[in-house]
Formats: C-alpha cells, sequence, structure tokens
C-alpha cells in the first residue's frame, strides 16, 4: 500500500464524494485519509464463509 | 446538614418522600448555582428555569399528597442537548439545528418526566456528539469543573461537568466510542454506557446507529442505578430495544461483591497503549481494594486494543456520514471544523470495507464472551490520563491514541467509569468496569461497592468556581 496520497489524487476523490475542504484543511484531511487506508488494510483479513456481519449485538436467549 | 448540591440522588430521595425536603427548594437552589457559576463552566446551553418552577411544584403537591412516585420524584437532571426534548429546542450544539424544535420527547425524555424527575436544560455537547472541543460553534465549550483550564473530555461534556461542579443531581450522556465515561472519567463522576438495547435511542440525535447508547451520568454508581431503574426499559419504537426483564438495579448496589472474579485486561494498557503512569497506579491501587473485599482479580487476554478502534473507526464514521451526507454537503457551514472534518472520513469508507468490519465485529463479540466464562467483570482504564488543558485535544490526527471505550461499543457490553482517586495536580484518575450484556446491574454494583470502600466520593471539586474568580 502507498504510504501517501498525492494532493491531485485525494482531490479527485474528495470530488467524486461531492465534498470540499478548505486548502488550509486539506493537509490534515489527507494525512486522516491515510489512517483510514491502513485501519481498512487491517480489517481486510481472510475469513471464512461463515464469519458474518454482527448488526446488531445479540443478547443470549434472544 | 450537607449542602443541598452536594447531595446524592440516594440522600435526597428518602428526605423528598418524607417531606423533609422540598422539591421547589431543592430546584430553586440548583437554579441559583447555574446562575451563579455557569457563565464559567458553559454547561448548559439552555436553562429552562420557569419550567423546571413549574414541574417542581407540581411535584411538591404529589408528594405532599402521598403519590410518591419514586427516588427520582423532584429530582433536578439535566439531558444532553442531543435528546429531543417536545417544544424545546434541540440543537446538537451546533448552527444547523440551531432552531430544531423536536415534536415528542425521546423515549428516555419521556420516562424521565413521568418518574418524577425536574428538567433543569439542556447541557452542552461535542457538535452532533462527535465534534471535538470546538471553539467556532454557537456556544462556548464545557469546561472541567475540577479545574477551569482544563477539558471535560466529551461528547457528552456538560452532562460530565454539571454533575462534578453540583449543578444537577443526575444528567443523561450518549455514548457511540467513550462519550460518556470519557466525561465521567476526566470529571470524576461515575458514568454508565448501558448494553446495547436495554435503554431506548428513539428521539436522540443518531451518529452512529450500531454503536449508539444512552446512559445516566451522576455522583455516585449507585445513583446512576436510580436512574436505571426508570430507563431500562423496552420500546417497540427503537428497533434495536431488548424485550428483557429489567434487572433489579437498586437491590443490587446494596450487596457485596465477595466472591465475585474480575478479569484485568492488562495487555490494553501494559503493551497496546501507553497510559500515564497515576491511572495504572490508581488502578493498581483499586484492584488491592477489590481483593480486600474478597473479590478474585487474574489477568485475561482480548484481542489487541488496536484491532477494536480500527473497526470501531470504520463502522462509526460510515454510519455518521450516512446520517449527515446531505446536510454536510448542502450546507457544510453550518458544522463547526472538527465536527465537519471527522464526519468527512466516511465519505472515503468502501462498502465492503464497513461490511468487513461488521465481520470482524462479530468475531470480537464472540471472543469477549468467550472471555465471560471465566471472569465476571472486567477492568481496564477508561482514558489513557488525566484531562488535558481545554483546547489541547486537537484534530483528528492528534486523537489517534487508542481508545479503551470504543471497546465495549463493539460488544455492546455495559461499562461503567468510575473516579480511582486523583492525580497530583488534583485532577480525577478513571477506571473502567465492564459486564457480561445486560448484567448492568452487577457492573453498577461493582462500581458502588468500590466507591463506598474508598474515599474518593467526599471530595468535590468544591473551590473551582471560587478559584476562577481569584483567578480573573
Amino acid at each position: 500500500m502507498s504510504e501517501t496520497i498525492s494532493t491531485e489524487a485525494f482531490q479527485v476523490l474528495l470530488d467524486r464524494a461531492g465534498i470540499s475542504v478548505s486548502p488550509a484543511n486539506m493537509e490534515e484531511m489527507r494525512s486522516a485519509y491515510m489512517m483510514l487506508q491502513a485501519m481498512r488494510e487491517r480489517v481486510r483479513q481472510p475469513r471464512g464463509y461463515d464469519a458474518e456481519p454482527a448488526h446488531i449485538f445479540a443478547p443470549a436467549g434472544r | 446538614m450537607t449542602a443541598l448540591h452536594n447531595l446524592t440522588i440516594a440522600e435526597a430521595a428518602p428526605l423528598l418522600k418524607a417531606k423533609k425536603l422540598s422539591p421547589v427548594e431543592l430546584t430553586a437552589s440548583y437554579l441559583s448555582r447555574i446562575e451563579a457559576f455557569d457563565g464559567q463552566l458553559n454547561a448548559y446551553i439552555r436553562v429552562l428555569p420557569e419550567q423546571a418552577m413549574a414541574a417542581a411544584r407540581k411535584a411538591e403537591g404529589e408528594i405532599m399528597k402521598g403519590a410518591y412516585k419514586g427516588p427520582l420524584h423532584g429530582v433536578p437532571i439535566g439531558l444532553k442537548d442531543i435528546y429531543n426534548t417536545k417544544g424545546i429546542p434541540t440543537t446538537g450544539h451546533s448552527a444547523l439545528y440551531k432552531d430544531h424544535v423536536p415534536e415528542a420527547d425521546a423515549t428516555t425524555t419521556r420516562l424521565l418526566a413521568e418518574a418524577g424527575t425536574i428538567l433543569l436544560g439542556k447541557l452542552s455537547t461535542w457538535e452532533f456528539a462527535i465534534g471535538g472541543t470546538s471553539f467556532d460553534l454557537p456556544w462556548p465549550p464545557a469546561k472541567n469543573p475540577w479545574n477551569l483550564a482544563h477539558d471535560p473530555a466529551g461528547s457528552s461534556s456538560g452532562s460530565g461537568a454539571a454533575i462534578a461542579a453540583g449543578l444537577a443531581m443526575g444528567s443523561m450522556g450518549t455514548d457511540t466510542g467513550g462519550s460518556i465515561r470519557g466525561p465521567a472519567a476526566w470529571c470524576g463522576i461515575s458514568g454508565l454506557k448501558p448494553t446495547y438495547g436495554l435503554v431506548s435511542r428513539r428521539g436522540i440525535l443518531p451518529l452512529s446507529f450500531s454503536l449508539d447508547h444512552g446512559g445516566p451520568m451522576c455522583w455516585t454508581s449507585e445513583d446512576c442505578a436510580l436512574m436505571m431503574e426508570v430507563l431500562a426499559q423496552h420500546d417497540p419504537l427503537d428497533p434495536g430495544s431488548a424485550d428483557v426483564a429489567k434487572p433489579d438495579f437498586a437491590g443490587s448496589v446494596q450487596k457485596d461483591v465477595k466472591g465475585l472474579r474480575i478479569g484485568v485486561v492488562r495487555h490494553f494498557f501494559e503493551s497496546d497503549a501507553e497510559i500515564d503512569p497515576e491511572i495504572k497506579a490508581g488502578i493498581e491501587a483499586a484492584l488491592v481494594t477489590f481483593r480486600e473485599l474478597g473479590c478474585e482479580v487474574m489477568d485475561v487476554t482480548l484481542s489487541p486494543l488496536s484491532a477494536y478502534g480500527d473497526v470501531a473507526a470504520l463502522i462509526s464514521r460510515s454510519e455518521a456520514f450516512a446520517f449527515h451526507e446531505e446536510t454536510l454537503k448542502a450546507t457544510p457551514e453550518l458544522y463547526g471544523e472538527l465536527a465537519r472534518q471527522r464526519i468527512m472520513m466516511g465519505a472515503f469508507i468502501r462498502a465492503c470495507d464497513y461490511v468487513n468490519a461488521l465481520r470482524e465485529r462479530g468475531r470480537l463479540i464472540a471472543e469477549i464472551a468467550t472471555v465471560f466464562e471465566s471472569v465476571d467483570v472486567l477492568i481496564c482504564p477508561t482514558m489513557p490520563g488525566v484531562a488535558p488543558k481545554l483546547g489541547d485535544l486537537g484534530n483528528m490526527m492528534s486523537r489517534s491514541r487508542p481508545s479503551f471505550t470504543r471497546v465495549f461499543n463493539l460488544t455492546g457490553s455495559p461499562a461503567l467509569s468510575v473516579c480511582s482517586g486523583f492525580s497530583a495536580a488534583g485532577l480525577p484518575l478513571n477506571m473502567q468496569i465492564v459486564g457480561r450484556p445486560f448484567q448492568d446491574d452487577l457492573v453498577l454494583r461493582v462500581g458502588s461497592a468500590f466507591e463506598k470502600a474508598t474515599a474518593f466520593r467526599d471530595l468535590r471539586p468544591a473551590q473551582w468556581a471560587q478559584q476562577a474568580l481569584a483567578a480573573e
């Protein structure tokens, strides 16, 4: 995974999402985006078919 | 006699019931303190003096006629300003909702009113419960009563500050990643994030549907238990509400903790994340107390803290963006900078990442259930340090320190923050007590036993106002 994302590439993502960021906040958002990318990578693990989503906590006996 | 604003709910209730304390007198006392001190503290966004006094007179009339409703009858409380209140603005501390006047009460608002509580006002919050300590909103951020230069944490900032300062007897917060327990920790009070589904979310402004919890914040765990007696009700209007038998909260906090097995998630704070030495020392001392109370203490192992943080962030940002996308795009200028930035991050999470986070969440829930086969409660820190200076919390990146609280939003477990002492600088230390789902009563029992076995509930930030005035 790339360690960073260029300002131009990040601007493309912003445009595609339809949101705007002020120049003053661009660096902060870009850094946060990279943190998010790292989280996504860590959560992507091999899982079996039975690893289903936990939509809500299911109490015992429910 | 104890000053009225230093009475706990448990202390005031028998006096109110016996007609030795008037709800009118009690409410007037709180309103007077709010008027005198909240200008420095900013705990309240909106104070409701006329409505509160009318409710107090009504409560007094009912009690005088012998129609006493229970331990919350005549008790002055505050609501975080994301709890809908019929006919009263519910702003989310945001310019976007500045004029938002709900047509109906949140279920919890209604339950508390039916129990006879007196609503003093609406309490400040991080914007939409996510924005952080912000200075670009229509109302200023709340301050920490133990030291006005310090942060009370959030997002239930006013709810924590008001209790610690004696500006309400009980308050309601919400908790998506720690927003009840964080302010409880830094303000030195007790705050319970109940089991997911035990307290209705209906009529509370959502942040992250599957992680949001409403819950009580009080000076003691015993008071939280008294509030839970009223709050824990099945609500058919909340699709996440659980139809389960209500535990005996009030009875549970009167029992001892002898024989309980306490699991310490030591790797959370010894290898997964760094914490301040004073917080660690507070926890070690608490474990000694629990052993003296007859508990068995052992270390347990869960997944690394970061595993929970990743999953929680992906889910919470996705769900928050889903709720805010339309208004964020249409009127971004009506959001404060921190809320805008934090919510926007959800735009970059793909559907497959959200689903994989939910799958991992399932694994983490199963894992903690296995650990709870060998212990009754878990203990770990609530916050890694004491309250920093107001404004020092910073932006998104500087908040990347692992969170001890988000873990239990993911698992839905009941989690309580209690005060575990004080730092050398006089700021509250903290500890988190976590239980099996729907054993909130046991969690409160453990918290209450600790509070009764230690002297930390005897120390109030009594001098805060005088110190602040002297500094001016």
